[in-house]
């Protein structure tokens, strides 16, 4: 078969004319992902004030959710895709920079190395990461475009970057977030065509080096909750605490709940890791099915219309950073409401908009305003406004493209 | 190979439709297991979740009091501190282990022992490590309980031994093991016992376990996950039951606390046992089991040293030699077949004898224990002075199956029922009875020691005083009882004993008793006397004594020498005062290196009848002021019961 290459201006000039076509009037995904995404700041926040009994730890995070929101509007209505498209390798480099700097003087806490300080702010670049993941994978696409299969040979250079997040998160040590960098990328290359030999070769080097990362690389305690997934109940004491707890904690919430600040294994502190990883056993448990039912649909919601964003986009950046923000979102909640259900070993994954934390919050954040601006793009209110995000993009082409 | 591209775009069309199945899918089914774990599993983890934050505390029953006739304590309790090691909270056992044993200087093998034997019980109760632990010993352990998670102090009243506490009347508490655990608790779900538990081994405490034991109560407390009590959430739906103990019932004794002390301190140094008894009803007043044990180590717990020396010690300490240890009567029986001879008319009080100070029957020679023989004596005076000849004829001319007869008639040789410990039935031999077990015919030679006590005769402590209180009151064989009344931590009374007629004694007239009675009252009042050191002025008492050759020694052999294993028992019944008796004491002194009944033994009766008459005076104006007020509530409850008619008439 013929391997074509093709410029990126050969399809510049086409995008305008089909896009009217296949576009339907969908600016109510945009309205849909404010609505959820407003009930999920609102849920996340007053569930995280029981969690942590109102300490600062809440007020901590009103300060990243006030931030938060400043910055889906941003991402949302200023700054277009294609500006992103543009510097994406910028802030590939300068994630990157920011992930060797934390495993070289990051902040320890908790047996991990995960957190820098610069200037009063306090964060953690490996969240950052995997919105870095999904969009050097949707520029490299964009930038690589080929009618064929891809083959190995043609994506050396995503796996290098990919890699290179990996091997950088890793060390700290964090599978949780490193894996799920390479699951955002992989989501991504699921969408396009890709060589069915080269799956298969991918596919068999990964067993063996699963295999061999079990023996060599995982730590005990990682090895130890993969165990502990197949029998929480034999340790209760110990590493299978956590899992157990855990399924308690949601379990006794039975239907209605116990009660918003009535959780007994919340409150009385059975529940480990209460604010961060499983913040949603918290939710579980004082609001019963009837809560989390709804939590899931919000989360089944919130990704369904993300993935519909993608799918309305015109080119391939949009459309692989539109499904790369949704597996990103995606992949998190499953993740995490897996663990918290006793599916899934436990690993750091944070529930979006849920868990303590800035970086993270930060992080969904930015994807979800990221999304809406894709929607905005692919109803083209980008064009008419001329905001600066797309200032921006006309000084980009002329500079960079001279 | 065609495929539909999407636009300008790399991304194939048709792969959006499958995330979308795998999105609803992934979805549907975490709100699959969401169900299966909220709604379906719901109750299971409910039930798990009010189990980590809900403890029950165990409210230990304070056991019932024992008290003597009067009211006075002779056994109560007091609170006791213990280690209490909660393995659900304990982080790390080896830790706390070493810390423990480093503060309070028990080796780790110890702690780890208690663990064992509480193997298999749920994780929330909490285990004994040390029991009674002292004051300064709480205080280190409350100031290190930091390092200390799951370790805490218990309070539980336990028994409060005096010194002299009578360890067999009361008996004493141990923890109970797994077999008789599972034993008691077969039919007793509403109160079970527990790994731990105390329980009365022998004595009172033993016999009224039931009642004495009281009912456990519980309290539920909340939890945090670092078993601190926390108190979030007191609403009216987290309200948790408490259920307070129900101490166990008081047992009334009929034993006296004075006179038992007074018995006490009179046979202080003796083995052997003495019992104190009212002939009218049956009623014990003392009774003294030697050598004792102190039956506070059992709440302590013995080593296995201890034990050994308690098991190996050639007086038996835990055996309750009231009922349990049997001797031969020696001359206290001549009282049995002066009673025999007299009935039969084998003999009339007046007839007389000669005492050479030996016997002839067959080929053998019966010595009197004076050598040099008491003359011509009559009933009385060879009761008065315990002539062994007089004896030896008379009980030629019975025969041993006539003595058995009145000896059985008359209460030996069979179980009382004294509802206490052990008892023993003794031994009255008949022809008949050595054909069975020795398979040998009775030889005359073996006659003339049955009729002064000797030979095969044995009798407990229990059974002397029960002959001598026969005697006394003329024929009533009274159950020995010790227990008057039992009554519950709120005064109500549950159970009342009466004294118990055994029986009357057939065969044996009046006149016979008073013929012999005649003649034991010599025993102690007459100058002659061989027991009148039991002598009380203004009492006249009656007696006999009894010295008991465990081997026959060569007659000036100085029997201060000869070690305490082949010494004489020295043997004293008596009874008073004899016109209308009273009380009746029984002694019996095992190997006692004074010398005989009369030396030895008399004198301990003399201290505990004088002792009876110095109460006695001292409580009569207590006993008429008791009287006063028993009329007084006959005739509140009296008012009371016609209270209903005065209601019904308006």
């Amino acid at each position: 078969m013929l391997k074509t290459r093709k410029t990126n201006s050969d399809f510049d000039g086409t995008a305008l004319s089909l896009g009217s076509d296949i576009r339907e009037s969908n600016q109510h995904y945009t309205r849909m992902l404010c609505v959820i995404f407003a009930l999920l700041v609102m849920l996340g926040l007053m569930n995280l004030y029981s969690a942590t009994d109102g300490n600062s730890f809440f007020y901590s995070q009103i300060r990243n959710a006030a931030l938060g929101i400043g910055l889906f509007f941003t991402f949302g209505w200023l700054i277009a895709p294609r500006t992103l498209n543009t510097y994406a390798y910028w802030i590939f480099g300068f994630v990157c920079t920011l992930l060797a700097i934390v495993l070289v003087i990051g902040d320890v806490a908790g047996g991990s190395q995960r957190w820098i300080e610069f200037a009063g702010f306090r964060g953690q670049p490996s969240e950052l990461a995997k919105v870095t993941a999904a969009l050097v994978t949707a520029r490299f696409f964009y930038t690589n475009k080929l009618r064929a299969a891809y083959k190995l040979s043609d994506l050396w250079l995503l796996a290098g970057m990919i890699g290179l997040i990996f091997a950088l998160i890793f060390p700290q040590p964090d599978l949780g977030t490193a894996g799920i960098c390479v699951l955002i990328s992989v989501s991504q290359i699921a969408f396009v065509q890709v060589d069915r030999k080269s799956i298969i070769i991918v596919a068999s080097t990964g067993l063996v080096l699963l295999i061999i990362a079990w023996f060599g690389l995982f730590h005990d305690y990682q090895k130890l909750r993969i165990l502990n997934l197949f029998n929480p109940a034999l340790d209760p004491g110990g590493s299978g605490y956590h899992s157990l707890q855990s399924l308690v904690a949601v379990g006794s919430g039975q239907i209605m709940g116990k009660g918003f600040m009535q959780g007994t294994q919340t409150q009385l502190q059975f529940l480990p890791e209460r604010h961060t990883d499983f913040i949603f056993s918290v939710f579980a448990e004082e609001h019963g099915f009837a809560g989390a039912f709804l939590t899931f649909v919000l989360f089944g919601a919130m990704s369904y219309v993300a993935l519909e964003i993608a799918r309305q986009a015109k080119d391939s950046f949009t459309s692989l950073l539109g499904i790369g923000l949704t597996a990103f979102l995606f992949l998190e909640f499953v993740i995490n409401a897996s663990m918290v259900l006793g599916m899934f070993p436990v690993v750091g994954i944070p529930l979006p908009l849920f868990s303590y934390g800035g970086s993270a919050y930060l992080s969904v954040c930015i994807a979800l305003g990221s999304l809406i601006s894709i929607d905005r793009e692919n109803l083209g209110l980008f064009r008419r406004v001329k905001p600066f995000g797309a200032l921006a993009s006309k000084f980009a082409n002329k500079t960079l493209r001279g | 190979m065609k495929k539909i591209f999407r636009r300008e775009s790399v991304v194939v069309e048709n792969r959006f439709f499958w995330a979308s199945v795998v999105l609803v899918g992934m979805t549907s089914i975490l709100i699959l297991r969401l169900w299966f774990v909220q709604v379906y599993r719901g109750e299971y983890y409910r039930r798990i979740s009010e189990n980590n934050r809900i403890r029950k505390i165990e409210i230990p029953s304070p056991r019932g009091i024992i008290l003597d006739r009067y009211g006075q304590v002779l056994l109560g309790n007091r609170p006791f501190f213990d280690l209490a090691y909660i393995p659900q909270y304990v982080k790390d056992k080896e830790t706390t282990f070493k810390v423990l044993s480093r503060l309070l200087h028990v080796p780790i093998a110890t702690f780890e022992k208690r663990l064992q034997l509480s193997a298999g019980q749920p994780k929330f109760l909490p285990i004994n490590l040390k029991r009674n632990l002292s004051i300064h010993e709480v205080s280190t352990v409350q100031s290190n309980r930091v390092f200390l998670p799951g370790i805490d102090i218990s309070v539980a009243p336990r028994r409060d031994y005096q010194p002299d506490t009578p360890a067999h009347l009361l008996g004493y508490l141990g923890e109970i093991n797994k077999s008789k655990l599972e034993e008691l608790n077969r039919h007793n779900n509403e109160n079970p016992y527990m790994m731990g538990d105390l329980i009365g081994k022998q004595g009172i405490e033993a016999r009224w376990e039931p009642h004495l034991r009281g009912k456990r109560g519980y309290r539920m407390i909340q939890v945090d996950a670092f078993g601190r009590q926390s108190h979030l959430f007191d609403r009216d739906r987290w309200n948790l039951p408490e259920v307070a103990a129900i101490p166990g019932d008081d047992i009334i004794l009929t034993i006296d606390a004075e006179l038992q002390k007074t018995t006490v301190d009179a046979f202080r140094g003796k083995y052997g046992a003495v019992v104190v008894m009212n002939p009218k009803n049956g009623q014990i007043l003392s009774i003294v089991s030697e050598p004792g044990f102190d039956p506070s180590i059992y709440q302590v717990g013995l080593s296995g040293e201890e034990w050994r020396a308690l098991l190996s010690d050639p007086y038996h300490p835990f055996l309750d030699k009231t009922t349990g240890g049997e001797f031969p009567p020696g001359s206290t029986y001549k009282a049995v077949v002066a009673l025999a001879a007299l009935e039969e008319k084998v003999v009339d009080p007046q007839s007389r004898f000669f005492c050479p100070g030996h016997f002839t029957t067959g080929n053998q020679v019966f010595h009197c224990h004076i050598r040099e023989g008491h003359g011509q004596v009559n009933m009385r005076e060879a009761l008065m002075r315990s002539c062994d000849v007089y004896f030896y004829r008379v009980g030629v001319e019975l025969g041993v199956d006539r003595i058995a007869k009145y000896a059985r008639a008359l209460g030996l040789g069979q179980r009382l029922g004294l509802p206490l410990n052990m008892e023993r039935p003794g031994l009255v031999p008949t022809t008949a009875w050595k054909k069975l077990t020795h398979r040998l015919p009775w030889a005359p030679g073996e006659t003339p020691p049955i009729a002064i006590g000797q030979g095969y005769n044995l009798v407990t402590p229990i059974q002397l005083a029960s002959l001598y209180a026969t005697i006394a009151n003329g024929g009533s064989i009274w159950k020995p009882q010790i227990v008057n009344k039992v009554v519950s931590h709120v005064g109500k009374l549950i159970l009342e004993e009466s004294p118990q007629l055994i029986r009357t004694v057939p065969y044996i007239s009046p006149a016979t008793y008073a013929a012999v009675r005649e003649g034991l009252e010599s025993v102690v009042m007459d100058e002659q006397g061989t027991g009148k050191r039991a002598r009380v002025e203004g009492v006249r008492i009656a007696g006999k004594t009894g010295s008991v050759q465990v081997v026959s020694l060569k007659k000036n052999h100085n029997q201060r020498d000869v070690s305490m294993k082949w010494k004489e028992h020295a043997m004293f019944a008596a009874f008073a005062p004899v016109e209308d008796p009273e009380i009746v004491v029984a002694v019996v002194s095992e190997n006692d290196s004074i010398g005989g009944g009369g030396a030895s033994a008399a004198p301990i009766a003399g201290k505990i009848l004088n002792q009876y008459w110095r109460l006695k005076k001292q409580r009569t104006p207590v006993a008429a002021a008791a009287a006063a007020a028993q009329t007084v509530r006959e005739a509140e409850d009296s008012s009371n019961a016609e209270d209903p008619e005065d209601k019904q008439r308006l």
